[in-house]
């Protein structure tokens, strides 16, 4: 498992796959935003409605989390959560790395929110005690630590989901050119076996209204006709146990994972940022 | 074209990149999605409420407004049985009057009439007595065919048909 390729340099600046698809995302993030939130009318279209929908959820997600005192970090909140989202969502295009699979993007993010944290107390409770906080030197590491480790979870969650995915379809291929390779050396006999099973199955499976006879059957027969035309010489070491498993645990590693590291991310930064920004009220005593 | 970076590793310039990207993205999405979807969302919400409250408002002076036409119905009702009752009492009473009165006029034309009828009979009674002792001093002077003494013999008669007057009576 390797970083982001590089496509060239310019001295000490490197252009990756990390900076073609954050790009790529920005761009898209900016077009969709511009889109969405044009023509705006009273009464809504379909577009419309779930636009607001979800403004609506980001605004009472926000206000839950951080006060009422606070509504106006809400776009800040959910630039932070749809550039995560969508720079893990990248990924699974295939063309694009996931750009959320690299620390220094994670990093940036997460000091971006301590700066703010610290903007925020300076700002709010005056920079005395800002600095009074720091007479316990343990509040140094926490607050270095406080990144480091918003930084770390992110990037280790998408790039760990991305490194077992990438596991998963060599052991797939592997798995597939053994499975292949044993019925080619037996030859049309074990090929014609295993497609009269698969027949079976699936037979079987459409009388007795069983899923999984009807799957198995279909899986046997795609089986039966890769081996088919390996044994034909027409392709050579086709993966075709690469179809199927990666496509389900794909849900998990690529759009849960996703989606809940944006969130996690995102409200880490709301609870953070949120502490250092108190109601009004409270600033006046 | 020269192959990959570690896995984990920090590059400045990306940093500087990330930022400004977000930077962008944030500054956009604010300005073209949030602000105006939010915009849109809490005047619909404040037009809604004011509606609301109009609504409110011209319901509950319907509300009045009905409650009070109501009040005027029953009072008009009230009076209206008022008035009735006032005529129905009026015309009894008067009824009552007119009958009284045509009891005592039938009454006083009932005695006058009994009245004139007494004198009548009495004024015949005594006609007829004045000729029925005529009459008898008559047969009985042909009677007994001699001339008595006519005063007498009136007392005689009259004492007789008093006597028949009295019995008659």
């Amino acid at each position: 498992m390797n970083g982001p390729k590089i496509y060239f340099e310019i001295g000490s600046f490197k252009i990756t796959q990390t900076e073609v698809s954050m790009l790529t995302v920005t761009i898209l993030l900016c077009v969709a935003g511009y889109f969405l939130g044009r023509n705006l009318k009273k009464r809504p279209g379909r577009v419309q409605v779930v636009t607001e929908k979800l403004v609506s959820m980001l605004y009472t997600l926000v206000e839950d989390t951080m006060g009422k005192h606070n509504s106006r970090w809400t776009p800040y909140i959910g630039a932070l959560f749809l550039s995560s989202i969508g720079g893990t969502f990248i990924g699974m295009t295939g063309i694009f790395r996931s750009v959320t699979a690299d620390l220094s993007v994670t990093l940036t993010w997460a000091l971006m929110t301590s700066f703010l944290v610290w903007g925020c107390t300076i700002k709010y409770s005056g920079l005395k005690s800002f600095l009074k906080g720091y007479i316990n030197p343990l509040n140094i590491i926490s607050d270095i630590a406080q990144p480091v480790s918003m930084a770390f979870r992110h990037f280790g969650n998408i790039m760990g989901g991305g490194v077992l995915m990438s596991l998963l379809y060599s052991a797939l291929a592997a798995a597939s050119s053994l499975v292949l390779g044993l019925i080619r050396s037996n030859g049309w006999i074990a090929a014609g076996v295993v497609a009269i099973a698969g027949g079976a199955l699936l037979f079987l499976g459409i009388r007795g209204k069983k899923m999984v006879k009807k799957i198995f059957g279909i899986v046997f027969l795609v089986i039966a006709l890769c081996a088919a035309l390996e044994i034909l010489g027409v392709f050579r070491e086709i993966p075709i146990l690469q179809v199927g498993i990666p496509g389900i645990l794909s849900l998990y590693f690529d759009i849960f994972s996703g989606f809940v590291q944006a969130l996690v991310f995102s409200l880490l930064t709301m609870v953070y940022v949120g502490n250092a920004c108190p109601p009004i009220e409270e600033k006046a005593e | 074209m020269s192959g990959f970076e570690s896995i984990v590793g920090i590059e400045p310039w990306r940093a500087l990149f990330t930022f400004c990207n977000f930077m962008i993205t944030f500054l956009l999405l604010r300005k073209f999605l949030f602000k105006p979807v939010k915009k849109m969302i809490d005047d619909r919400q404040s037009e809604i409420d004011g509606l609301y409250s109009d609504a409110n408002a011209e319901k509950a002076k319907a509300e009045a407004l009905r409650a009070d036409y109501e009040s005027h119905l029953e009072s008009a009702r009230a009076e209206r049985d008022e008035i009735l009752r006032d005529a129905v009492t009026r015309a009894q009473k008067r009824e009552q009057e007119i009958i009284s009165e045509a009891n005592s006029a039938a009454a006083a034309i009932r005695t006058k009439a009994e009245a004139d009828i007494a004198q009548e009979k009495k004024k015949a009674l005594n006609e007829v007595k004045n000729e029925i002792s005529a009459i008898s001093m008559e047969i009985a002077g042909k009677v007994v065919e001699r001339e008595i003494n006519p005063a007498d013999h009136r007392n005689l008669v009259e004492k007789f048909i008093g006597g028949i007057g009295e019995a008659h009576d």
